[in-house]
């Protein structure tokens, strides 16, 4: 019965990491907006879950902002979004609930690796949230910052 | 009683099935192990590949040598393919012929106070200002995996004002 039940476990966690596999490759398509400038940029620093990579964000005619990540790689974890902090910059052991910092949510990471695009919500105060993280939720930690400069 | 295992045992191993593969299946989903190994790789195309604007292609913040320097220095391309530098927030002290250039990272001549004079770099005209945004042409096709760097020089002295790194965007 013990051994059934192990056997079970064991296939449903090689279905389901097969699943969360093959549901990215999904990749959704952005909407393409016909012009935008990049209005700032920086790049991903990150030693505990090595992090790398450049956050950018355009800004269309009409206003709207859109973070891209581009040349990106973090460590897969669990339950990871993607926010914009009000910080200057974040420390790798930085812990946004215990220090109260303001985010915004930008949404869950698409990705560990690769270019990726982000709708940032409109409205944001740019001069504000400074920083772009990788946090994972679950555990209040940041797997990457990176601080944005302009352009 | 089909594997012949004693009757004292066969309830233990209901709890600790009842008990233990839930706990499993929690702990999994918490920590989701299998992220070790497996990678999730996307590939976004931009949302402004069809821009008519100039993109950035490669940017750098500068750094200062000899004297202070500081802003930022990008590299953008138009639609058209001409490419162009642009400083940003960009102060350094005024001197005597100052010119910007594309120079190497790996130029020997830049580990010393004053270059010898025999630098490897690309000519884009005297510094219009220094201080204060600014727009300088690149002659057509510059090889940016060669001259990946910003240089602020000062010809009359060998002196480099100011260096930046460029990366890729």
């Amino acid at each position: 019965m013990m051994r059934k039940m192990i056997q079970i476990l064991a296939l449903t966690v090689v279905l389901l990491a097969l699943g969360t596999r093959a549901s990215v490759y999904a990749t959704n398509r952005a909407d393409h907006e016909n012009s935008g400038v990049a209005v700032e940029t920086g790049e991903f620093h990150g030693k505990v879950h090595k992090t790398s990579g450049r956050a950018t964000i355009y800004q269309a005619k009409d206003g709207k902002l859109v973070l891209r990540l581009t040349h990106f790689a973090t460590s897969n974890g669990p339950n990871l979004r993607v926010v914009l902090v009000a910080a200057a910059d974040a420390d790798d052991d930085a812990n946004f609930l215990k220090t109260n910092t303001e985010r915004v949510d930008l949404g869950a990471l698409k990705g560990n690796q690769g270019d990726q695009n982000y709708e940032v919500p409109a409205g944001t105060d740019l001069g504000k949230f400074k920083t772009v993280s990788i946090f994972c939720e679950r555990f209040n930690a940041n797997f990457g910052a990176a601080p944005l400069q302009k352009l | 009683m089909k594997f012949g295992v004693p009757s004292r045992l066969k309830g233990r191993k209901w709890i600790l099935a009842t008990i233990g593969v839930p706990i499993l299946a929690v702990a999994w989903w918490v920590f989701r192990p299998e992220k070790l190994w497996t990678n999730a790789t996307v590939n976004e195309p931009s949302p402004f590949l069809e821009s008519t604007d100039p993109q950035p292609l490669y940017t750098g913040l500068l750094v200062g040598a000899a004297h202070k320097a500081s802003g930022r220095a990008s590299i953008y391309g138009a639609a058209d393919g001409k490419q162009y530098l642009r400083l940003t927030d960009f102060t350094t002290l005024n001197g005597p012929d100052v010119h910007v250039l594309l120079g190497r990272s790996d130029d020997q001549s830049l580990r010393q106070d004053v270059a010898t004079g025999r630098l490897d770099s690309v000519e884009l005209g005297p510094l219009k200002g220094n201080a204060g945004d600014q727009t300088y042409n690149l002659p057509a096709s510059v090889d940016f995996d060669r001259y990946n760097t910003v240089l602020i020089y000062c010809e009359r002295f060998h002196v480099v004002f100011g260096a930046a790194k460029l990366e890729r965007f």
